[in-house]
Order: C-alpha cells, then structure tokens, then sequence
C-alpha cells in the first residue's frame, strides 16, 4: 500500500508546483518547523536507552513541513522529522505526507500517510510545541510506543455534525490502511531484551473511528474512539526463525476535556486486550498475552501569560503479566512551561515513577532496574 | 460589609474590563461573506480552525500579530491566551489537520487583505479605518 500512496502523494504535491496558471501567493505554501533539546536524569535506572542515570542530553527532536493549500477545498503536505533518543533514532522519517479533500463541514477525507486519529491526543502526542509536558501520560502515550500508532498508509475521513441550535456539536473521524511498523522502532526493544529479534517490523490492516461530542457547555469535550489492527512479521530467537502473529484486537479509549480560559482538565481511559503468538519454525510457540488498563488524569493552569503550570497522574497495569514490579506503571508528573518569545519555550519536569513496565529495559540496565524512579527533565524548543 | 462593597467594586471591575476587551475590537470581514451578524461560537470556530466557513460562507482568517487587539479579540471571542492560542492552532499544523492562518503586522494590512480575499474575516482596532471591508457584528 505504501507504495501506491507515496507515488499518489509526490503526483498531488507537484501538481500545484507545475501549474503556471496559479502564482505563488495563491498556492498558500507554508513552511513550519520546530527543535527540541531536552536535558535528562534518573536518580537509578536508565530511561529507554539514554544514560540518564548520569545525566543525559541524548534527546532531539526537530520537525519541517511544507503544506500548500491550491483550491480552498484541497490541502497537500509533508512532514519529516529528525529524533535521537538515547541509542535509538537518529535519523530522519517521514511523519505524514497527505492530500486533504474537505468538500464541506460535514465531509472531508485525507489520503496518504495520515495521523491516526484515536484517543484523545494520539495526532498530537509527537507534537512537542503543543503541549505543556516534557512527556505524555506514558501510561497511553509512551515515546518509546508512540511510532506503533502515530501515523498509518491509508484514508481518514472526517467531519462536524452541528445538534441543533445550541446542542453543540459532534466531530467523527473513520479511517483505515495498513499499520507499518519499521524495525528500528524502539517499541521492539523489550523483545530485544528477550532475545527475540524482529529484522523487518511488522505491517497488517487496521481501521477505526472516534466521536467528540463538543458538548454546550463551552470548552467541555467528551468522546470516544476504537482502534483494531491485525500486524504480523518475521521474527528470530537465536538460531531459531519465526513469524510474530499480532492478534485482531480492539482497543476502545474514552476520554474528556475541559479547555476553558487559564484552565485545561483532562482524562482519559484505555484497554489493551490482546494475544500475539510468536512460532519458530522447528521451535518454540509462545503464546503472549496482555491485558492493559491504562489511564491518566491531567490538569494545566496558565499562571501568568508567559507561564503554564501542570501535573498528571498516570496509571498502567497489565494484568497478564505475573505479579511484580514489571507489572505496572504509576507516574506523578509536576510540569512548568514558559514561553519566552513566541517562537522559543523552555520546559522542566519532575517525575516520580512506580513500577518498570514502560521506557525501561534490563538492556540499558544490566545491574538491574529498581522499582522507583525519580526522572528530572528539563527542554527548550524553538518553534516557527 | 466593607467585604461586600470591595466585592462589589471587584465585579464592576471585572465587566467593566470585559466589556472594554470587546469593544477595543471590529471584527472585518470580506463583502462576500453575507452576514452583517454572527454569532461568537461560529467565529470562534473558525478562529481555532474546528471550522472554515461562516455563515454559510468559505471563510479563511487572518490574525494579527501579538499586540493589544489580538489578546482583546483572543479574550473576548476566542477564550484562549496568546500562547494557548499559538499552540492550539500547532498543533493543527503538525498533525496534518490544517494550516496556519496568515499573520500580518498591522489593522492597514488586514483591511488590504480582508478586502481583496473572498471569504477572509480579521479583526482590528475599534477606530482603525476599514475601507472595504464590513463589520460584522457579534451576538
């Protein structure tokens, strides 16, 4: 499918750049970017593959696009980004390139790379400048899962549907493609750490949708969305070669915000049922399971016009798993954001983590990982 | 009762500041757009970018850059501050959903672009010439 889609999107990105019936001003092209540079340490234990146990500022993130908008009802785009996490990353990937169609409030629909639209914040939880943590409820948006589900080859539609006079309004969104997930991802480390090897990623079909329901009380938003995908890949275990089968499973999120003024409250709640298989050819079959509840509660408060404070309660728990440490993660987050300009802002964040189950692997940890941890963070970004 | 009177004089302030932002600026909007009227959901809609037409209208807007008029109008009909304003409308622009609206340095520049771009709605200060354009008038 990718390679239907990326030819498709490079043919509608030319089209408007080789029309000579239309001058610049009309194609409405734009060019935005942003960087980040963060600043790392854990009291014990290693976060993802960074040393941050002695401090580490192995965390850049930096992003362009390049949107053009030829008719009012047609938008293409591109977006590459540059990130280095610890020893992961390092290179340069495409985050989406898309044409978007809306023919009206009520329809539109986007082809190509796209943002997967589930969740509450999954099309802006790579998006650094727009928010005011250093990092998402890892619980749901964990940086090391966040290229599983971020983006996928395919179709959304979307569209706004008015109730009534005063009854608000409600946005959906449907979408489907196929899942691609490259072998450098670094949700893959904790196979890693098994032993276990995954040398071309996995791909499969997925589809979805969500509703946000905008209710008529001005600022409060409910929804709800439903995510299935099915990826399965090669996988290998010493001498041993295999295949990953990822089961067909759902996974429903609810979630709410209240975004009101100085004010910004939010939630949301998310299950992860599923049981992949991994079979070796003349090997082991080892059935997988996990069963996730995951969900976070947050709240910001803009103190001052150039200062927003936040904190975040974040909760996972993989009831699959056996009971220990592992099994869990708990994380209390106290944040500040202070927009200097506004093209530059500086973040610091302090994290009190219980439980190992996400961002820490006994690779980065060879002594061992201990059962909580205290994660100082601190970033500046630039932004235009 | 002393409590009562600085209460008192606390909330006459605070309208009184209210109703100062919302005058401080005129919402402008190309002829082609029919309504002499709107209502502030749907312009603050298509101020955050969660619409693009207004009454009945493609409609495309033009901010100004930080200053005065743009925190009055962001207060008063937006709900937002400067910066979670900037950040909302990222956030659109990094995720695919949508692009940044033109910025411009001064009320001459949006009366300019507002006049010659159907469907384009700005805001100004209150007493800056607008030749070309209309007021709108927000309920």
């Amino acid at each position: 499918m990718r390679r239907i889609f990326v030819p498709l999107f490079a043919l509608l990105l030319a089209a408007p750049a080789i029309s000579f019936a239309q001058g610049l001003d009309s194609l409405d092209i734009q060019f935005h970017g942003y960087a980040t540079q963060s600043f790392l340490y854990t009291n014990v234990n290693n976060w993802n593959t960074t040393d941050s146990s002695s401090g580490s500022a192995a965390w850049t993130e930096a992003v362009v696009n390049l949107t053009s908008v030829p008719s009012p009802k047609l938008r293409v785009g591109v977006q590459g980004r540059y990130l280095l996490l610890g020893s992961t990353g390092n290179t340069i990937s495409l985050d989406w390139a898309q044409a978007d169609y809306k023919v009206n409030e009520k329809f539109g629909f986007r082809v190509g790379k796209v943002k997967t639209p589930t969740g509450l914040l999954n099309e802006t939880q790579d998006i650094d400048p727009a928010h005011v943590w250093c990092l998402l409820p890892s619980s749901i948006y964990a940086i090391s899962n966040r290229g599983s589900i971020l983006a996928h080859f395919g179709g959304v539609t979307y569209g706004a549907v008015p109730i009534g006079e005063k009854g608000g309004r409600v946005d959906y969104r449907g979408y489907g493609g196929q899942r691609v997930l490259a072998a450098t991802e670094a949700l893959f480390l904790s196979l890693n750490d098994l032993g276990i090897g995954v040398p071309n990623g996995l791909t499969g079909p997925m589809y979805g949708g969500a509703l946000r329901y905008h209710t008529p009380i001005p600022g409060l938003m409910v929804g709800a969305s439903e995510d299935s995908e099915h990826v399965q890949g090669p996988i290998t275990l010493a001498t041993f070669s295999g295949t990953l089968y990822g089961s067909h499973f759902l996974q429903p999120s609810f979630f709410s915000q209240y975004d009101r003024k100085r004010l910004l409250v939010a939630g949301e709640y998310t299950r992860q049922a599923l049981k992949n298989t991994l079979a070796f050819t003349n090997g082991p079959t080892i059935i997988a399971p996990r069963d996730q509840r995951d969900w976070y509660a947050m709240a910001t408060y803009k103190v001052v016009n150039k200062l927003m404070a936040g904190t975040y309660y974040s909760s996972l728990m993989d009831l699959a798993e056996a009971q220990s440490t592992s099994r869990f993660q708990k994380d209390w987050a106290f944040s500040g954001r202070f927009d200097a300009t506004p093209y530059l802002y500086l973040k610091a964040e302090e994290h009190l983590i219980d439980g190992t189950y996400i961002g820490f692997y006994t690779s980065s940890n060879p002594a061992g990982l201990q059962p909580r941890t205290k994660m100082t963070l601190l970033k500046a970004g630039v932004s235009f | 009762m002393r409590k009562q009177i600085f209460l008192s004089l606390a909330l006459l302030a605070a309208a009184i500041a209210g109703s100062r932002a919302q005058a401080q600026v005129a919402v402008v909007a190309n002829p082609s757009i029919k309504a002499t009227q709107v209502n502030k959901a749907d312009l603050r809609d298509v101020f955050t970018g969660a619409s693009s037409s207004l009454a009945g209208t493609h409609a495309t807007p033009v901010l100004l850059k930080s200053g005065p008029a743009t925190s009055a109008f962001l207060s008063a009909y937006v709900g937002k501050t400067d910066a979670a304003f900037l950040a909302s409308w990222r956030s659109l622009v990094f995720s695919g959903q949508a692009s940044m609206p033109r910025s411009v340095d001064s009320d001459a520049t949006v009366v300019q672009f507002v006049s010659s771009h159907p469907g384009a709605v700005g805001y100004i200060a209150e007493n800056a010439p607008h030749e070309g354009v209309k007021v709108l008038a927000v309920k």
